[in-house]
């Protein structure tokens, strides 16, 4: 078995939720599979805790590089965009002919959501000549909300064993299965948008009730107050 | 009819000279954003602005500057170049942050789930320039802004100009497009 080398970029400002849990995951698999895998937060070297310049010595070594994203308003968030965009200015080089892939998530379980995300992940690994192996998209990581896999019974189960399929694929450097993502693929029926609805708000009114808010304050249209506005 | 820019690039370019020749001759009143000038801290996704402090980051950074232009406006116009088709990081780091424009809440219409404006109905003007971009690069732009309107529930148009592009079809463009949009 040809040995690879992995590195799995945690897309999400929030290093402990699903994006991380996805990463932990993947790293877990790929190990178990014989292959050599570490998470890298982007937060981190966005915030300068770590310096971007060392990326370049963790990036030369590996074979393939994954990101592990959530969707914000519609695509990448601005740290991941910010990210790309440094590492296809300063290291191209070591970028250049090296595996790409991403596995995207959403809180609403629409994977249609993700489609103009992955396929920025598949323009940036065109930009910088990798060789991209598809994107997965999950809608409904909201729900899952920091929870490792192992504790969500069957949904948990079913993730692992489709990441662990998907893997399959990015190890032999081969392109991600569609039928893998059919697996992972939510729809609800749109009938059922205005229940949910109903329930997502009267869920949202009742949180903001525990924390002494009421409607009104939701509703709030702060920028229109000049007083309050004007901090 | 108030008009919000805010103007991504970094560098000068014919679409924001083309932008500002036509402000200058029509009179229009605008309030113009550079961001790369502004301090504007990523969204941590921190859910604050939901429920703790409604309509409003707690992060301080330059952003309710641009939301008190924003908030009464009944046009925004978007400048970026396009990057992996879809925003530079300059134009994502204020867009991320303008879910405030909507509230915690769902609604549905037209078969969609969505989050009904805080502020009322808008436009949505958004301006890419391609640059040696790929295949297709600019279908996901358009999809892109098409999402960002219908998540906000605004009426949109997105313009895509050439570095080539002459000066003169550029700004025709531009002023054909904000005849064009109106809040619905």
């Amino acid at each position: 078995m040809n040995r690879k080398q992995l590195v799995l970029f945690n897309g999400s400002p929030r290093k402990a939720k699903t994006s991380y849990v996805f990463a932990r995951a993947m790293k877990e698999l790929a190990e178990e599979k014989g292959h050599k895998a570490e998470i890298i937060h982007i937060i981190e070297y966005f915030d300068e805790e770590k310096p971007f310049d060392a990326l370049k010595s963790i990036i030369l070594p590996q074979d393939i590089l994954g990101l592990i994203t959530p969707l914000y308003v519609d695509t990448l968030p601005y740290p991941v965009i910010w990210f790309l965009e440094k590492l296809a200015c300063d290291l191209t080089d070591e970028l250049k002919g090296k595996e790409f892939f991403a596995v995207a998530q959403c809180g609403f379980p629409d994977t249609d959501l993700l489609y103009p995300l992955l396929e920025s992940c598949r323009y940036f690994a065109k930009t910088v000549e990798m060789k991209w192996l598809g994107g997965l998209g999950y809608g409904g990581g909201a729900l899952i909300d920091g929870t490792p896999l192992e504790k969500l019974g069957r949904k948990g189960k079913k993730i692992f064993s489709v990441f662990s399929f998907a893997l399959d694929d990015i190890v032999e450097g081969k392109s991600i299965s569609p039928r893998v993502q059919d697996l992972l693929s939510i729809k609800i029926p749109r009938i059922l948008y205005r229940p949910l609805a109903a329930f997502l708000n009267y869920r949202k009114k009742r949180e903001a009730h525990l924390h002494g808010v009421s409607v009104a304050d939701l509703t709030r249209r702060t920028y229109l107050e000049s007083k309050v506005g004007r901090s | 009819m108030s008009l919000v820019i805010l103007d991504a690039f970094t560098q000068e370019n014919a679409i924001e000279k083309a932008l500002k020749n036509l402000l200058e001759k029509t009179g229009k009143r605008f309030f113009y954003f550079k961001l790369n000038e502004m301090k504007i801290l990523p969204c941590r996704s921190c859910g604050a602005c939901e429920i703790k402090s409604p309509g409003k980051c707690v992060f301080h950074d330059d952003m309710p500057e641009i939301m008190r232009a924003i908030a009464p406006g009944s046009l925004i116009l978007m400048l970026t170049p396009v990057r992996f088709g879809g925003y530079s990081s300059q134009l994502k780091k204020v867009l991320d942050k303008l879910m405030i424009l909507v509230l915690p809440l769902y609604t549905v219409k037209d078969g969609h789930l969505l989050h009904p404006p805080r502020y009322g109905k808008k436009s949505l003007l958004i301006i890419g320039l391609t640059g040696e971009n790929l295949p297709g690069e600019e279908e996901n732009f358009r999809l892109l802004a098409a999402r960002n309107a219908l998540n906000l529930q605004f009426t949109h148009k997105t313009l895509l100009f050439a570095p080539t592009d002459p000066m003169a079809k550029i700004e025709e463009e531009i002023e054909g497009a904000l005849c064009e949009v109106r809040p619905g």
